[in-house]
């Protein structure tokens, strides 16, 4: 990756530490060890049942539906929220759980041949992928880590896990192992603040993301589809 | 017990019946009082107008009046929060900043003195009527006095206390506030009142004379016949 | 539009929107909605003090490193091929996004909201040079398309306009058919934006939160606006207040949880969407070239100052949804983009006080917005200290009232002073007193007279009550 460039850095940087009365700093500057921790606290020591429930319970708040299911009922399961949301055209990500759950057949055999269009994300088609998912009227992804306080499931971009997936079609399905599932964004948070001391590169797009999209802009009165997707389901898978 | 009354300029001039009942309720709770007739005022109006140096001179006349005191009791919630702030506004200062910390240590607004130092909550106090209280901003708030209020009015007999909706919600006294901003000051009020007919209160109860006399300087204005007292005035009531 | 609004003076302002019947309804039924929901998300943790005070904590670290952080930032940015350009004055961040533009050839724009990009007057450098901005937070378009109408509300916008006003807004300029239902109004904003997202050459957004470690920048909203603006078009220009940064994701969350449930009392909103450069190396969506713009526009002002807690917003407007002044007169009285206590604050430390020196008086003091803030920002102290700026320093204070203060600083510095004053006071009232109240009061009192009365000095005052009391042995 070529590095980009930085312009008319030094004196903005001078003219803060001149304000602040001392040297620039340009060593290290250790990250305190913060006197006050209360988002440790929230659901702490929850077992990964309580947590489910706890994320069960804070859907409805989000205008989020939330099934749960088992491996081996997850077709049929996935089959039967996309027909009651209207059916395709579907657009999923290109992500490897598709296999492993056995949902491959249903994206490429089953529902073609019930004339459900499926669009699976694929990088070499450009913008294309981005057209069908505008038109799509649902889309389906993994949800990489899924926090029980807020309802909320976090992607990772890249390597065929796009973006707009989750945000162009009418409706949005993630599908949640509850293994997955941890209190809070903290915990989202310490691992990803954990890989990057390790070294590794953030993708370049984490979004944590809530329900359906909605505004209250108007008269502070809630609608809920508001240039994102206008439903969402989740569907928690218990035995992974 | 020795107490030593600051009774605040606006009781002084404009509300000696406040200071009649400030006086004779701490001494039937058995406090003996002092009144430092040096005594002037907190420094507020002019220290709020962002006129420090003036205030300062008010403020360290205050200092000295009241070195001798053991408790220096206030029936009022600003005036109280005021010599707490005495510390902060004298920082730095090697021969004021002790002075006015240990002023601001042995002050107590009188609600929470009763409750907090007397350790009493029911005075013996009677009124009979449908009341609600006005919690002022800088006494709930800066003071952090919330309990002792309702913990004595719960005690007296044939009283009884609604809560005041919107309560949080300022009066729209704040000093010089109510006269360099008069347009919204009135719609505060008007505001205030809305909220005090809505609960069919015969009664406006406070702890701070500023909020009161703008309360129920509007409540005469309009005509209406809600009677405005200070909580002073309701404990002595027997 | 810049951070000043309008030409009208301040007194001017407030009696106009004093008027606007619709407006005060709608922000005082806004701030019932908003107080109580940050009160209720604020009970579920249980702990709101602690928060606040981990809140501080980091946005005074932050600050007192800001260097370290800003630089730590650009580099990180830079690796992963993002530009940066660090901009003093709003002048040089308008110079640098419009020749990002053109070299891009950039027709049209689409923006997340932005307070920053306001404050700067970026649209209108933009507009001048040829393109066609389009906001699509849908409060911002809203008021764009209602011939850029200032926002009344940091994070709620056009909380001033009626679903009426909206739909006529919509018809007119829009070709609307329908009604005014808000799922109508805001499906037909979805389609119109849908289309010009797709065919957008740039995306701008603002910024709620850079994070130093990763380069990365972090967007709030509910609608989803942001990812569309940053996903689809083939550039990003994202534009920062210099102080809006976290050193890590860890101080990045903790601030989010803060901002969600002191604005809108959600734990999250719908989107909170975290970007780092442009996009990897196979992506499909998300934008080739990315740049950041950070820009000072006189915070470094601000750093070293008693007002540098100031810097520690994060922009969640509880202390507008507490304050009692706007409740009745509105943002729009501010004369700024930032209005409510934050506002009376910050702007005349950007804008100067000839514009603003009424607004550090528009206030009583009442302490409810210090109370409110998730980060503890002293806020009513902090207009206290404009007040003391705008006597000693500026000198700006009236004479009448720098006599009147002269004197009441004679007066209460000496208790011979004070007791004449008391003393002659009921006979010096006198004439205007009628009963046990004055109804036309002169000098000082005329102003609270006008609308209360004022109790008469009391001809017995209480020291002489208590002398008397003292020798009759206390009973």
């Amino acid at each position: 990756m070529q590095t980009g460039t930085i312009h008319n850095r030094d004196k903005f940087l001078q003219t803060i530490a001149d304000r602040l009365g001392r040297k620039q700093r340009t060593e290290r500057v250790p990250r305190p060890h913060w006197c006050h921790q209360p988002q440790w606290t929230v659901f702490q020591g929850y077992s990964q049942d309580e947590l489910l429930e706890a994320l069960k319970a804070q859907c409805p708040r989000i205008h989020t539906q939330c099934v749960e299911t088992t491996s081996a009922e997850l077709k049929e399961t996935l089959k039967e929220v996309v027909a009651n949301h209207g059916g395709g055209p579907v657009v999923t990500w290109d992500d490897p759980r598709f296999d492993e759950y056995g949902l491959t057949h249903l994206l490429r055999d089953e529902w073609p041949k019930e004339n459900t269009d499926v669009h699976i994300w694929d990088a070499s088609a450009g913008r294309k992928n981005i057209d069908f998912a505008d038109k799509a009227n649902v889309g389906i992804t993994f949800s990489d880590i899924t926090l029980a306080e807020s309802g909320t499931v976090v992607l990772f971009s890249g390597n065929g896990k796009g973006r707009t997936v989750s945000f162009l079609p009418k409706t949005y399905i993630a599908i949640v192992a509850k293994s997955t599932i941890v209190p809070r964004m903290t915990q989202a948070a310490a691992y990803i603040h954990e890989q990057i001391e390790k070294g590794h590169l953030v993708p370049s797009c984490i979004n944590f993301i809530t329900g359906p999209s909605n505004s209250a802009d108007i008269e502070m009165n809630l609608v809920v589809g508001v240039h994102g997707p206008m439903k969402a389901t989740y569907i928690v898978v218990v035995d992974r | 017990m020795k107490v030593s009354l600051f009774v605040t300029c606006l009781v002084d001039l404009f509300h000696t019946n406040v200071g009649k009942a400030t006086v004779e309720l701490l001494e039937r709770l058995g406090c003996e009082i002092d009144f430092p007739e040096a005594q002037t005022c907190c420094g507020q109006p002019a220290y709020n107008s962002g006129y420090v140096k003036e205030a300062k001179e008010a403020m360290k006349h205050m200092i000295r009046t009241f070195e001798h005191a053991n408790y220096v009791v206030t029936p009022s919630g600003s005036c109280a929060t005021m010599f707490k702030e005495y510390p902060h506004i004298f920082q730095g200062d090697r021969e004021w900043e002790p002075k006015a910390k240990a002023l601001a240590d042995k002050t107590y607004e009188l609600t929470q003195f009763i409750v907090d130092v007397l350790k009493i909550e029911d005075v013996g106090a009677s009124l009979q009527g449908r009341a609600t209280y006005h919690t002022s901003c800088h006494m709930t708030r800066l003071l952090g006095v919330k309990e002792a209020p309702f913990k004595l009015l719960k005690h007296v007999k044939g009283l009884e206390i609604v809560p005041l909706p919107n309560a949080h919600q300022c009066c729209g006294f704040g000093g010089t506030f109510s006269v360099k901003m008069g347009p919204i000051s009135e719609q505060m009020v008007d505001e205030k009142i809305e909220h005090i007919e809505e609960i069919h209160a015969d009664y406006l109860i406070g702890a701070d004379c500023g909020c009161l006399m703008n309360i129920g300087g509007r409540i005469k204005r309009q005509g209406k016949p809600i009677k405005v007292m200070h909580i002073a005035e309701v404990l002595n009531s027997r | 539009m810049p951070m000043k609004i309008g030409n009208a003076n301040f007194h001017e302002r407030v009696e106009t929107n004093l008027h606007n019947t619709f407006m005060r309804g709608a922000v005082a039924g806004a701030q019932e909605r908003l107080h109580t929901r940050r009160l209720e998300a604020a009970k579920e943790l249980g702990n709101w003090e602690e928060w606040r005070a981990l809140g501080e904590e980091i946005r005074q670290h932050t600050l007192e490193n800001l260097d370290y952080y800003l630089m730590q930032l650009s580099e990180n940015v830079a690796k992963r091929g993002g530009h940066v350009f660090f901009a003093q004055t709003a002048e040089e961040a308008n110079n640098y996004i419009r020749d990002v533009v053109i070299r891009k050839k950039a027709k049209k724009i689409v923006k997340s909201k932005s307070m920053v990009t306001e404050e700067i007057n970026l649209n209108a450098v933009l507009e001048a040079a040829g393109c066609e901005v389009i906001e699509t937070d849908l409060g911002e378009y809203i008021l764009q398309i209602d011939d850029h109408d200032p926002p009344s509300h940091i994070v709620a916008p056009a909380l001033h306009k009626n679903k009426e006003q909206i739909r006529d807004v919509f018809r007119e300029k829009l070709g609307y058919k329908q009604t005014e239902k808000p799922e109508e109004l805001a499906l037909h904003a979805r389609k119109t934006l849908r289309r010009e997202y797709l065919t957008a050459d740039i995306g701008i957004t603002g910024c709620n939160f850079a994070i130093a470690e990763s380069g990365s920048i972090t967007l709030v909203t509910n609608e989803g606006n942001a990812d569309l603006v940053t996903a689809l078009p083939k550039t990003q220009i994202t534009v920062m207040g210099m102080e809006r940064i976290v050193p890590t994701f860890e101080e990045m969350e903790v601030l989010v949880s803060l901002l969600t449930r002191s604005a809108v009392g959600q734990k999250l909103t719908s989107y909170i969407t975290v970007l780092t450069g442009p996009r990897d190396e196979g992506d499909v969506d998300g934008p080739e070239e990315f740049h950041l713009v950070i820009v000072d526009n006189g915070r470094s002002n601000i750093l070293g100052t008693e007002f540098q807690p100031v810097l520690q917003c994060i922009r969640c407007a509880a202390c507008v949804n507490v304050c009692p002044v706007y409740r009745h007169i509105g943002g729009h009285s501010y004369g700024s983009i930032y209005s409510g206590p934050i506002g009376a604050v910050l702007s005349p430390l950007l804008g100067g006080y000839d514009d603003y020196k009424e607004l550090p008086y528009a206030s009583s003091l009442c302490a409810a917005c210090t109370e409110a803030c998730p980060v503890k920002i002293p806020l009513h102290e902090l207009l206290l200290k404009h007040r003391q700026v705008i006597v000693e320093r500026e000198g700006k204070a009236p004479i009448s009232e720098k006599l009147a203060m002269k004197a009441f600083g004679l007066g209460a510095a000496s208790s011979f002073f004070y007791k004449f004053g008391s003393k002659v006071a009921p006979s010096a009232l006198a004439p205007f007193t009628n009963d046990d109240r004055i109804s036309k009061g002169p000098g000082p009192l005329k102003a609270w007279t006008e609308i209360r009365e004022f109790p008469a000095p009391n001809k017995e005052r209480f020291r002489d009550w208590f002398r008397e009391h003292q020798k009759g042995g206390g009973k």
